[in-house]
């Protein structure tokens, strides 16, 4: 039986937004279509205004700043836009449910799960005018729950936000929007937030949820794999206007527009031919460590009993050689940045040995020639640049200090460092808030390479910029390594970034080095039950490396996964 | 040059300072404050000149006119030795911004000294200066300042002493807590990877990150100090007679209220003048340069 | 956890209070000055002021006086007033109530006045209504406490609505002597007319105390709702539909309540200092009052009582505001 129309059509929508008297216009001629049963996804980086067109939809636009200018939503033939504030309110949680992105923040830190989910539900049943008491509400709840895979409803529903795991609270959200069977469920990028193998976890409970209730799905994100793995239909934003749209797999081998080409070639290959092989240039050793340990220990409170210390590093064990991108792969709480730092003299060893050159860093760390040697670039570099010192500035910072580069010499060197990371000379008086997020990164890699360092630490540096600047980036990294012949030790989550830009790689879990060697190797052939796990769950573009990767089967993940996930 | 998607938009493009001048003048409120501080500072300064009887600042007495209600003659009337209420409170303001520039001058540095060490030190600095503090804190500042110029005797100096005394915790946890989320950032642990002196990272790069801070801060205590003293003058501790202080004018002419009405309320408006002014450019400012205190 | 959590609380607070008293110790005897001779005037005999010297204990060295002075304030003797021959323990006791009583309704002034007009300018953002409840605010903020006193009493002089100075009429005839506060003990012995002439006089001296806090705390309270309102989680709720005054007054108002508490407790040592003006304005009978009389006869023991009686005072609010804070947030109670 073929509805007779669209269970969601959006046609020409112009929305704007008004502060202190103007009005920027952020989506224009918006147009989207979604069946009955379809499952579509809008995909965009941020700021391409997908998420103010999924707002408009729920109903949820902020009040007054936001002005619909023209055009119309119609969901299940109702026009939405003309509907009273009593009748929109009506449609919420029950015709269109929304899985929210980040779950940490989605929950109000002072109440319990179960008062969150407790009110969402009495309200819906009453606006539906139907009554419903504690009693029958906690059993539909915990029949939600069990079907989002939380094992403990109880547990769960008794605890507070910040007690439970976010691959958890991902998954009280998605049992949220479950909770009257939606006509539409919307999905803003679950799981964004969270490991990549966690995210795989949701992806596929969605996806099962979805199936098993016939659910019509519209899926909000930025990672065009995600758009692969849980879709059927794309439509592609840009600057509040949707550029391209069609059959996901129409688009992902043809694409017309330039800014998808450009999406689809910004995310590296994982297997495949396209994939970049990057080659050791020597077997000098320039970095050494040798069962390197540290450990955290817990402040000790007065009148408390101690608590146990931390192990972020257990004894890590790797050699680094001369012109090598090293990558050090691992999920939050790896303790991948702690050897980072420790490698950079930032933090001292609780154990094991570092040596740089065949020199010990123990005592080398604290003189300013040591620094000479190893630099740093940081993930973020809204916070790794003071906000209140020119560029100028801070790049005179390395050189006053760490390279003792007399004053009258160092607006010459600064000049060179702009050029260096290709960036224009008169950049030098800006200040960090008047640069894009790349520019700034730019800046943080010649603060880095300013008294020309051998080796440099990335720690995620393409982390918090947009796919598309991501790819800049590395290319500029990658252009200075041959140009200077740098070493670089890269940390990161990003597995199929590390796979076309290192050439040996050290997989961590949990303080661990599980697995380490040439990244060919351990792609192609990986040995520990969590590297064969994480590289299956990272999302990739094409079914041919979906096949590529190593199969693994649900209890092999479970067991591996079993504390990220539950 | 590299060719990036990311583009500014023209408000990011215009310069920091330009912006924040900008929201400042189109906030009545802050010009409010400006106008109202511009015009205590010419009062106190110019008190001698523009006061219509400047020898009425003293111990002058005039039995004839006194009690007289606010006319031409006397604005805000006259009190009950017949000496202008007027001429008073602008030879008043001298002795409130001195004791504003007494006490903040000392307090401000200190306290920020301290808030800078405590934080970025950390341990045994960090203990101690804040054990210090919340002792500080815990006592009522009036009552303090009550038994310190009690213990003294009460004049101008002993006021601003034990003003000081007090005042400089208050930004010693202001900088205090700035500089404990400032360190948290990368750019204190690059500087330090650049091989940046401590000197250089506390004043260089922590300290201009408290400035928006300190400077909205020590607006609005401009006008707290000025209250403060005012009580304190008030509750008869303060600058003695015959100098003209506005708290001590308040308590000399609460004991003809009602009838006299204006010799308390005049000089207590004066007071709150001052105060709103501070109050409303402090508040400005905070809007302007985004900081919470 | 929670536990924890107030025992270290409490022990921090001793520490502080135990600061307070080295402090206001050197104060009183090591500043330039012989306290003796400065109670006695320069008309007292040096034998007198001798004899004086000898009875504070003031021959031996600081450090002993010190030790014994906290000895003594742990068994509960504060020394002897100088100003009413009584020990300083007994006067403190009996002006402690009325003070007491005014800090508590002052607490419940603002508590009733500020949080929901707080919430509301927040609700009502940019609208009339905040415009008007800043403007309230801004001017209890900056209206200095003796002007607002003073013209509180102008007012009510013309109109005789509130009894202008006191805590009880004296033709009432009652005594409260149960918990010593007037306004709970008409009411628990059924003596309403007293009750009404409690509440007459305690208004207008509790409202000049309150102007400062109910500046400020509806300050914070606005701000803070407007910081909450702007979470993800009120999205959350607000994109399932539920309604906004369940969003409002139960999810928003319980996490942004934790900053205006936070405040009130530091506050409130601004509070009893402002508590000296207010009482002396309103001739209200409590340990400010006496404290005032103390400074300005150098009563150098009563006035070491009354700053120790006040950083208590200041010690205990903040611990019942720890508690309060500890009890809405989880995290805290957690992390202990």
């Amino acid at each position: 039986m073929a509805a007779p129309h669209p269970l969601l059509e959006i046609e020409s929508l112009n929305i704007g937004f008004a502060s202190y008297g103007q009005t920027t216009q952020v989506l224009h001629d918006v147009h989207l279509k979604v069946e009955a049963g379809q499952r579509a996804a809008v995909i965009g980086e941020s700021g391409s205004g997908k998420s103010v067109t999924m707002k408009a939809v729920i109903g949820t636009l902020p009040h007054p700043a936001a002005r619909v200018l023209g055009g119309s939503i119609r969901f299940d033939g109702q026009e939405l836009l003309s509907l009273s504030r009593r009748e929109r309110e009506r449609l919420k949680g029950t015709d269109i449910s929304i899985v929210h992105q980040d779950p940490l923040t989605s929950f109000n830190p002072v109440f319990t799960i179960g008062e969150h989910l407790d009110d969402v539900l009495k309200f819906a049943d009453r606006r539906l005018g139907t009554s419903s008491d504690a009693r029958s509400r906690r059993t539909r709840i915990e029949a939600t729950l069990r079907q989002a895979q939380l094992k403990e409803p109880e547990r769960v529903l008794r605890s507070y936000p910040f007690q439970l795991s976010g691959g958890m609270r991902q998954r009280v959200l998605i049992a949220m929007a479950l909770m009257h069977r939606p006509k539409l469920l919307i999905a803003d990028e679950p799981g964004t937030a969270l490991d990549v193998t966690t995210q795989d976890e949701i992806l596929r409970l969605l996806n099962q949820l979805v199936s098993e209730e016939q659910l019509t799905l519209l899926m909000v994100t930025h990672n065009l794999a995600v758009v692969r793995q849980t879709s059927d239909y794309v439509y592609v934003m840009q600057s509040g206007r949707i550029v391209e749209h069609g059959p996901v797999r129409e688009i992902f081998t043809a694409p017309r527009m330039p800014y998808t080409q450009r999406l689809l070639e910004a995310i590296p290959p994982l297997y495949g031919p396209k994939v970049q092989h990057r080659q050791a240039h020597s077997e000098t050793v320039v970095i050494t460590a040798n069962d390197v340990v540290k450990r955290f220990e817990a402040p000790r409170r007065f009148l408390e009993p101690a608590k146990a210390p931390v192990l972020a590093v257990r004894n890590a064990s790797l050699s680094i050689c001369k012109g090598d991108v090293f990558g050090i792969a691992g999920e939050s709480g790896s303790g991948k940045s702690t050897i980072a730092r420790m490698i950079v003299g930032l933090m001292p060893l609780s154990g094991g040995t570092i040596e740089i050159d065949g020199r010990s860093i123990a005592d080398w760390r604290k003189d300013p020639a040591f620094r000479r040697r190893i630099q740093i670039v940081y993930q973020n570099p809204a916070s790794s640049l003071n906000p209140r010192r020119t560029v100028a500035e801070t790049l005179a910072v390395p050189l006053a200090f760490a390279g003792a580069v007399p004053k009258d010499k160092r607006a010459e060197r600064i000049r060179e460092l702009l050029a260096l990371v290709e960036l224009p000379a008169n950049f030098a008086s800006r200040y960090p808030h008047q640069l894009s997020g790349g520019q700034k990164q730019r800046v943080a890699i010649a603060r880095a390479l300013a008294v020309d360092p051998e080796i440099v630490v990335l720690d995620e540096p393409t982390s918090s910029l947009d796919v598309s600047v991501q790819k800049t980036v590395i290319d500029l990294l990658l252009g200075l390594r041959d140009r200077l012949g740098l070493t670089y030790l890269f940390i990161s989550h990003d597995l199929s970034l590390m796979r076309n830009f290192c050439n040996r790689i050290a997989v961590m879990f949990r303080g661990e080095i599980c697995e380490q060697g040439p990244t060919d190797t351990v792609f192609d052939d990986p040995q520990h039950p969590y590297t064969r796990a994480l590289i299956a769950s990272i999302p990739v573009l094409t079914d041919a490396e979906e096949q590529a990767k190593p199969q693994v089967t649900l209890e092999e993940r479970r067991a591996v996964l079993a504390s990220t996930i539950q | 040059m590299s060719v990036e998607t990311e583009t500014l938009s023209p408000a990011e493009e215009l310069s920091n300072f330009g912006r924040a001048r900008r929201r400042l003048l189109s906030n009545p409120a802050a010009i409010i404050g400006i106008v109202i501080v511009v015009s205590i500072v010419l009062a106190a300064i110019l008190a001698p000149y523009i006061a219509p009887y400047p020898n009425h600042a003293g111990s002058f007495v005039d039995f004839r006119h006194r009690h007289n209600a606010p006319s031409l003659e006397h604005l805000l009337g006259t009190d009950n030795v017949g000496r202008d209420i007027l001429s008073r409170i602008l030879f008043g303001y001298r002795v409130s911004l001195l004791l504003v520039v007494g006490v903040l001058g000392v307090a401000v540095p200190a306290g920020v000294l301290f808030g800078l060490l405590a934080g970025y030190f950390g341990g045994i600095v960090e203990t101690g200066i804040m054990w210090l503090t919340n002792v500080m804190l815990a006592v009522p500042p009036l009552v303090m300042a009550l038994a310190i110029t009690a213990v003294l005797t009460p004049d101008l100096i002993h006021s601003m002493i034990a003003i000081t005394v007090l005042w400089w915790t208050w930004h010693c946890r202001l900088v205090y807590r700035v500089v404990k989320s400032v360190v948290a950032e990368d750019f204190v642990e690059a500087a330090r990877v650049a091989g940046a002196s401590h000197l250089h990272i506390l004043f260089r790069e922590i300290l201009p990150n408290c400035a928006a801070a300190i400077s909205v801060k020590t607006t609005l205590d401009a006008g707290f100090v000025i209250l403060f003293g005012a009580s304190l003058s008030f509750l008869g501790l303060g600058v003695q007679p015959p100098t003209p202080d506005l708290g001590t004018m308040v308590a000399a002419g609460a004991q003809f209220l009602p009838e006299m009405w204006w010799e308390a309320v005049m000089p207590g408006f004066a007071v709150l003048y001052a105060i709103l002014g501070f109050n409303l450019l402090g508040d400005g400012l905070r809007d302007m340069l985004d900081v919470e205190i | 956890m929670i536990g924890y959590h107030l025992l270290r609380r409490t022990i921090g607070f001793a520490f502080i209070l135990l600061g307070l008293s080295v402090v206001i110790f050197t104060v009183a005897r090591v500043v330039p000055g012989d306290p003796a001779r400065m109670a006695l005037g320069p008309l007292a005999t040096n034998e007198q002021v001798a004899q004086l010297q000898e009875e504070m204990g003031f021959s031996k060295p600081a450090v002993v006086q010190y030790f014994d002075y906290i000895g003594g304030v742990l068994r509960g003797n504060l020394g002897k007033s100088l100003l009413t021959s009584r020990a300083v323990a007994d006067d403190i006791a009996q002006a402690l109530p009325a003070t007491l009583e005014l800090v508590l309704f002052t607490l419940f002034l603002i508590a009733v006045l500020a949080v929901p007009l707080g919430v509301l300018a927040a609700r009502r953002h940019n609208s009339w209504i905040d415009n008007a409840s800043r403007l309230v605010s801004l001017l209890g903020v900056v209206t200095p406490g003796f002007v607002f006193a003073i013209l509180l009493q102008l007012l009510v002089s013309h109109f005789h609505f509130f009894p202008l100075t006191g805590r009880l009429s004296t033709d009432i005839r009652f005594t409260p002597d149960i918990t010593h506060l007037a306004l709970v003990d008409s009411l628990l012995k059924g003596r309403f007319d007293a009750f009404a002439d409690a509440l007459s006089h305690i208004f207008l001296p509790a409202l000049a105390l309150s102007a400062a806090g109910i500046g400020q705390i509806m300050r914070i309270t606005r701000s803070s709702m407007l910081d909450v309102a702007r979470r993800d989680h009120v999205e959350t709720l607000r994109s399932f539909g539920v309604p906004d005054y369940v969003i409002t007054l139960k999810y928003m108002l319980r996490l942004a309540a934790v900053a205006p508490l936070t405040i009130l407790g530091l506050e409130f040592a601004s509070l009893i200092g402002n508590a000296f003006i207010v009482e002396m304005v309103f001739a209200w009978p409590g340990i400010a009052s006496y404290g005032l009389r103390a400074i300005l006869s150098k009563d150098i023991n009563a006035v070491m009582a009354v700053v120790l009686t006040s950083g208590l005072f200041f010690v205990v609010a903040n611990l019942i505001v720890d508690l309060l804070v500890g009890l809405i947030d989880p995290r805290l109670r957690a992390r202990g």
